[in-house]
């Protein structure tokens, strides 16, 4: 099931909110810089 | 097909379907579902009768509905074999028979309710797939009124139509008074090059299929007035601008411009098109008797399951994605099997021929040689550090390696002639038990200390796959494009093979940014290997994370061997990022990890001590 997650892009420091399907690998894009170094920001590390 | 039927060297399995397919090339073991027909289709001569007693009726999916089939029919007229068989979803029931008339029809007694699927096991060395394409279904899109108005037809209906053996056999009629329609409007592209409705890509077949459908119109009937609206025609082949000026010059009126509307007119059931003709800039209304929809291709439906079926990956576009795009357009990434036709890329009959024909040549080759010559990269595996966890099998993208057992003491075997050499097995497995002949972990991590030997703090140490990134690096510096010069490419065969501690032990050396770059996710070269590279990845960032050094400092990219411009621009960015890293970060980097490292080895000491 996709559900949304929060992202960040390790090259420019932008944060987004994507689609997100736990363990299922997928290509991704910063829409800021088209950076695929996006990192998922897990909700536990927010706290 | 006759000739297909009749080849003294050609099986024809018709109405089977594939549902196993096991082993490797020159040897794979096919598991095939012949479905029962409930008709013998060595003794029926085709007589009909037995269709003339069904008095089940319902619409025939070939005429594209347009008439009615029996319970009891053949697919096509010129199905081969050429034999009846029983739509048992439609028929009135075999078990028990409940009219069973056509078995009383049938004198040579060919009709058999029992008759059950049969399973057949072939062995065979080579796999073509050419299991064709799905035609685009326009009902998604309500701006044609395909939906709403019974003059708005495909172009597959029109070929129906206007065809000697279709329902109306070649008298070319509208669906509403089965009158001949003197105005036809051709609407190009419909699912086709289009981000809001169908598919991005071009069909490649559709332009010239309408040309074709205009000069056969003209053939047929000279009076009919054919318009034809287009976004451009994509007239390249041989012989093809020829085809096209002749239906230009028989009278066909072409107009640049797709219609925004379509509107009927409830008395007469014409159809009118608002459309801006773009040479002139102008909105125009055309009135039409008939609209056909020239609707482009698409991936089968069940594309998945085939590409699940023999270990295959697709393209962005959905079709099934080849080994490599210029130098093996007929080979599947999965060595041994071939492709044919449209599952492949939208194409027409002579492009599938010429694919077809390779494609039956580069099997040949196989099955004559008799034997596989293959690459010296592939994995070998070390039964001594070998703890049967499996992992190896369960990510190797070409199930190339039998899975290990415990109990029984059976290691994993890894099959040379399936193996491809992505090298994804030797990076998941933590016992360290794998090998990849020619990227072995100490050739790969000699060629990080030779980076880092002098002047550290200036390199970036970047990991780029054979086929793309490398590639596209390549094209970086053929096309002359300005990118730094510290940074120092490491080749494996696939981003699969970059080891978390190739990465770790350039971060170790002290390496300021290491750069992690492969194929995108649909040019995976390797079927799936990419995306244990992600994975890969994302756990190496946690753990850089976890000592308390910036994940940021390892950077991942999808770069592909066109993309030259894209290598350049990550290159410029990774410097400059390279720029902020400082002498004390890279410091304290090494030594987290030397203390790291420390406590590993005293883990496993103690561990090794417990027992
Ligand atoms: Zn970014």
């Amino acid at each position: 099931m996709a559900e949304k997650a929060k992202f960040k892009c390790l090259r420019c420091g932008h944060e987004y909110e994507d689609k997100y399907t736990p363990k299922v690998p997928q290509e991704r894009t910063c829409p800021k810089c088209l950076s695929n170094s996006v990192r998922r920001i897990e909700e536990k590390r927010k706290a | 097909m006759m000739d297909a039927g009749r080849h003294q060297n050609l099986t024809l399995l018709a109405y089977s379907e594939v549902e196993h397919v096991t082993g490797y090339i020159g040897n794979f073991n096919v598991k095939i579902r012949k479905k029962a027909r409930y008709v013998n289709e060595d003794e029926c001569t085709a007589c009909a009768d037995c269709v003339e007693s069904c008095p089940v009726s319902v619409p025939d999916e070939y005429q594209q509905g347009f008439s009615s089939r029996k319970a009891i029919y053949i697919q096509l007229p010129q199905a081969v074999p050429s034999a009846y068989l029983i739509d048992m979803d439609n028929c009135l029931g075999n078990n028990p028979i409940a009219c069973g008339k056509c078995k009383d029809a049938c004198e040579k007694e060919c009709i058999d309710f029992d008759m059950q699927d049969e399973i057949i096991d072939i062995e065979v060395g080579a796999i073509i797939v050419a299991a064709g394409m799905d035609v685009y279904d326009p009902s998604e899109m309500d701006e044609f009124g395909y939906r709403s108005y019974e003059n708005v037809i495909t172009s597959m209906e029109f070929e129906r139509l206007i065809c000697a053996g279709g329902p109306t056999e070649g008298h070319f009629v509208r669906p509403t008074d089965y009158k001949l329609p003197k105005r036809i409007s051709f609407i190009q592209c419909v699912g086709s090059r289009s981000s809001k409705n169908g598919n991005k890509y071009c069909s490649n077949i559709c332009c010239m299929n309408t040309i074709k459908d205009t000069l056969l119109l003209k053939d047929h009937y000279p009076d009919v007035q054919s318009k034809v609206f287009y976004i451009d025609i994509r007239a390249f082949g041989k012989g093809f601008e020829d085809l096209f000026m002749r239906s230009k010059e028989s009278g066909v009126q072409y107009i640049r411009g797709i219609p925004g509307d379509v509107w009927e007119d409830p008395k007469t059931k014409n159809l009118l098109l608002s459309v801006e003709d773009t040479t002139i800039g102008k909105v125009q209304v055309h009135e039409s008797d008939l609209v056909v929809l020239s609707v482009g291709v698409e991936p089968r439906k069940d594309m998945k399951k085939l590409q699940h079926l023999l270990t295959l990956s697709n393209s962005v576009d959905g079709f099934l994605l080849e080994s490599h795009p210029k130098l093996k357009p007929v080979d599947a990434p999965t060595r041994g099997i071939f492709y044919a036709g449209c599952v492949e890329s939208p194409k027409d009959i002579k492009d599938s021929v010429t694919q077809a024909s390779a494609a039956a040549a580069r099997a040949s080759i196989i099955l004559n040689a008799g034997k596989v010559e293959i690459e010296a990269i592939t994995a070998i595996i070390d039964t001594d550090k070998c703890n049967y966890c499996g992992v190896c099998a369960r990510v190797c993208p070409y199930n190339a390696i039998t899975a290990p057992d415990r109990k029984s003491g059976v290691y994993p075997t890894i099959i040379q002639a399936a193996c491809a050499g992505c090298g994804t097995c030797a990076s998941e497995c933590v016992q360290d038990a794998i090998t990849m002949r020619h990227f072995k972990d100490d050739q790969i991590i000699a060629q990080v200390d030779a980076i880092l030997e002098e002047n550290n703090m200036d390199k970036i140490v970047a990991f780029a796959c054979n086929w793309c990134s490398y590639a596209g690096g390549d094209l970086a510096g053929t096309s002359r494009l300005q990118y730094p010069t510290n940074v120092r490419l490491i080749r494996t065969m696939c981003s699969g093979r970059v080891d978390e501690k190739f990465i770790i032990h350039a971060f170790k050396k002290g390496a300021p940014l290491v750069l992690l770059s492969g194929c995108h996710f649909a040019d995976c070269h390797y079927i799936s290997a990419v995306t244990w590279t992600q994975r890969r990845v994302e756990r190496l960032w946690n753990k850089l994370e976890r000592l308390g050094i910036r994940p940021e400092r390892l950077q991942l990219e999808w770069i592909s061997a066109a993309e030259g411009q894209k290598f350049a621009k990550v290159m410029r960015e990774l410097e400059e990022m390279r720029k902020k890293v400082t002498d004390k970060e890279v410091k304290e980097t090494m030594e987290i990890l030397a203390k790291d490292e420390e406590k590993a080895k005293a883990k496993k000491a103690k561990q090794a001590a417990a027992g």
